[in-house]
């Protein structure tokens, strides 16, 4: 037991990493991606690529970050003019073309064949035995770190200023803030942040392939921020948390239902968590935790009755 | 005062009942550990991944229904290791390579399984192969690529199916026998179709044929036209298109609509799907197809009666489910054979039931009771004769190649 709670935690820790890049791009500075899968794969891929051809472990992830938040960046300033629904189209575009070139690219890629054999870091100082643990640890630990990262950038000027423009983009850039450049950093932020998780993501099974980095990954991260509550770093680990919980628990379902049938219950488990979400947006559309917000302080409470009016 | 004194000093007929209590409890737990061999009389598990869900999904219900046929057949006959029955665990792999990761850990640590079998997908069995690896558990897969046993891999993993690149040079005879020269290939971009496609290509050539075109595409497209058009357009003698079912219904509406004239070879996983591609396009669209997979042992009777037991038409050419049946026949013989269900010492036993030399033998059950009476045996299955080499991988693997005539599969030959 202990040991298949050790995988779903580091699936968790994953999924976390990429809604936590989501929450930064779009939660925090309104800009939607659904090409995260396929930045999740460039960053996979990168360090796979590198491992394989003997490149120390910090360098391979040094690199697959370095790349993510470039190619983040680049995207975030060829949709320049472009705004929302535009920006939404360019991202799927994006995603789609790193699908087909990790598919097609048979000397780099594998192709659909994948890439086996991806070395785990450190495995030899560790052991095959305890390795799951330590790799969870590292994995709990990168999350932590992430989070607070963000927490503190949160509720600096940055994050507000993240969050003005989110509101509204013109009423930022009449306050003098670079509307553009902050795009671009939050862009290239979440990017960065996509390829640790692809890089966590190719240790995690030592194996990658194409089929791993499909639009359902994005969709879950989705998933994971509006469930958490959009913004709020906190309410997205919960969100993911309780996704990946509703996601494996149902696995229990048929160990105690005996009617139904195996491909019955694998219907049933989708419809439940469409469910679980529909029922969370109907009764708390505001998300599990609310985002961070700087309170203004309580009004004075020696102001005459007819002025608080 | 000492506590025993306070004991003794307060001792009365309730305290003693439960000091009583206590001390036979104390002394009933920790047998089971004395005597390790209780644990290990309980039910045998086995757990089995295959898709329910997602693009494959299609494929599960047969696979589990041939494994619960076998699992319930072991089990009236009595079960294994002298009584102990067989208990079956189930998940869905989603078709998704870390859904299936997840579902092998679940059932190798909370289910506590003794083998795995299913795994329909090779992405699926290579993103779970390292779990079983370092569980020391047995597993039997489903799938084509040749990746998946290639890497040592402690003589864990067995092969139900014929190797991708023993797929493509079958397809290359069949069009090269039809006195084709120009062919073009068609093919689904898949890791098990994919692996095929060279082995055809160098089969073709080496017979004197010449590859016009080699396009792949991919799956879940809403149209084909481009590609169709692209490959039919040049007028090859023949087009090679090895695909899963949904997308080569598409093609070949499309190639019919175009009105193209090139004979087509595909494999019966698109062609045949147990009668769903004639259901689909109708008989006049399917005239002239020819198709093959790896054959089941179609003539001996245990086929004939897993088919029954099925539910299906008795010409019902079976792939996957056949496989699944074998799995369990193979793990359960394997099992009895080795005396333990100890899965890294089971799994050497594979071999010696299911190889060459020995008295051939399909019926499970009579195969349990002649390696109970010390006979040597070579299973047999309803899959395939289930013969493997060092590696894993199933040897004499045959071919049915079949063509359809007035919206029937025919019977051309069978090759090697």
């Amino acid at each position: 037991m202990i040991g298949y709670l050790t995988t779903i935690m580091t699936l968790v820790s994953i999924a976390v990493l990429i809604a936590m890049a989501l929450n930064v791009q779009w939660g925090m500075c309104g800009m939607v991606n659904f090409g995260l899968s396929g930045f999740v794969a460039l960053g996979a891929y990168t360090t796979a690529i590198l491992m394989l051809n003997g490149t120390g472990v910090f360098m391979a992830v040094a690199a697959a970050i370095v790349i993510c938040s470039v190619m983040g960046a680049l995207l975030s300033l060829i949709s320049l003019r472009l705004s929302d629904d535009y920006l939404a189209i360019v991202t799927l575009g994006f995603g789609e073309v790193i699908r087909l070139i990790t598919l097609n690219e048979d000397w780099l890629t594998g192709g659909a064949l994948g890439l086996p054999g991806i070395p785990r870091p450190l495995v030899d100082y560790i052991g095959t035995d305890h390795y799951e643990k330590f790799y969870l640890a590292v994995c709990v630990l990168v999350v932590l770190l992430i989070f607070i990262g963000l927490e503190l950038a949160t509720r600096a000027p940055f994050g507000r200023a993240l969050r003005a423009i989110r509101d509204d983009e013109v009423v930022a850039a009449s306050l003098g803030k670079n509307v553009l450049l902050m795009r671009v950093k939050a862009f290239a932020i979440g990017g960065g942040i996509t390829g640790i998780a692809g890089s966590l993501q190719a240790f995690q099974f030592s194996y990658i392939d194409p089929s791993q980095f499909s639009a359902i990954m994005t969709v879950y991260a989705f998933m994971a921020v509006i469930a958490g509550g959009r913004g709020s770093h906190s309410g997205l680990i919960l969100g993911a948390c309780s996704i990946m919980v509703l996601l494996e628990a149902t696995r229990f379902l048929k160990d105690v239902v005996n009617i139904l049938d195996n491909s019955q219950i694998a219907a049933i488990r989708l419809i439940l968590i469409g469910g679980g979400l529909i029922l969370l947006l109907i009764y708390r559309p505001q998300g599990l935790i609310r985002e961070y917000r700087a309170t203004a302080p309580a009004a004075p409470k020696n102001v005459p009755h007819d002025r608080k009016e | 005062m000492k506590t025993t004194d306070l004991f003794l000093s307060t001792l009365n007929r309730r305290r003693l009942l439960k000091a009583g209590v206590a001390a036979a409890g104390v002394a009933a737990f920790p047998a089971p550990f004395i005597r390790p061999s209780w644990a290990a009389e309980g039910p045998i598990k086995i757990g089995m991944v295959i898709p329910f869900t997602g693009s494959t999904g299609a494929y599960g219900p047969e696979m589990e229904k041939a494994a619960k046929l076998a699992v319930d057949t072991i089990n009236k006959s009595g079960g294994l290791l002298g009584g102990r029955m067989i208990e079956l665990y189930i998940e869905d792999s989603e078709s998704n390579p870390t859904a299936g990761a997840a579902a092998t850990k679940k059932l190798l640590e909370v289910n506590d399984v003794n083998c795995i079998i299913g795994y329909w997908g090779s992405p699926i069995a290579m993103a779970s192969k390292q779990l079983l690896i370092d569980a020391k558990k047995v597993m039997m897969i489903s799938c084509a690529a040749n990746a998946v046993t290639e890497q040592d891999h402690g003589g864990l993993i067995w092969r139900f199916q014929a190797k991708s690149t023993q797929w493509g040079p079958v397809g290359g005879k069949i069009s090269l026998q039809r006195g084709h020269k120009k062919i073009s290939v068609l093919a689904q971009q898949n890791p098990f179709i994919g692996s095929m496609i060279d082995p055809f290509v160098a089969e073709v050539e080496k017979g004197g044929g010449v590859i016009v075109d080699n396009l792949s595409y991919l799956p879940e497209q809403p149209s084909y036209r481009a590609e169709v058009e692209k490959i039919f357009g040049a007028e090859p003698d023949a087009v090679f298109i090895p695909a899963l079912l949904t997308d080569f219904v598409s093609i070949m509406k499309e190639v019919y609509r175009g009105g193209f004239t090139s004979k087509v070879c595909s494999l019966s996983i698109a062609a045949d799907a147990n009668g769903r591609f004639l259901e689909s396009v109708g008989p006049e669209v399917a005239e002239g197809i020819d198709h093959y997979q790896p054959a089941p042992p179609l003539k001996s009777p245990v086929y004939k009666k897993f088919v029954k037991d099925m539910g299906e038409p008795e010409d019902t050419v079976f792939l996957f489910a056949g496989n699944a049946f074998d799995q369990v026949w193979t793990a359960a013989l394997a099992i009895e054979k080795a005396g333990t269900d100890e899965s890294a010492v089971w799994t050497k036993s594979v071999p010696e039931i299911a190889n060459p030399p020995g008295a051939l033998v399909s019926d499970g059950v009579e195969a349990l009771k002649m390696l109970r009476a010390g006979e040597k045996i070579a299973y047999v299955g309803a899959g395939a004769d289930c013969d493997f080499d060092s590696q894993g991988d199933q040897l004499n693997r045959h071919f049915l190649h079949r063509v359809i005539k007035d919206g029937k599969n025919e019977f051309v030959q069978t090759l090697s």
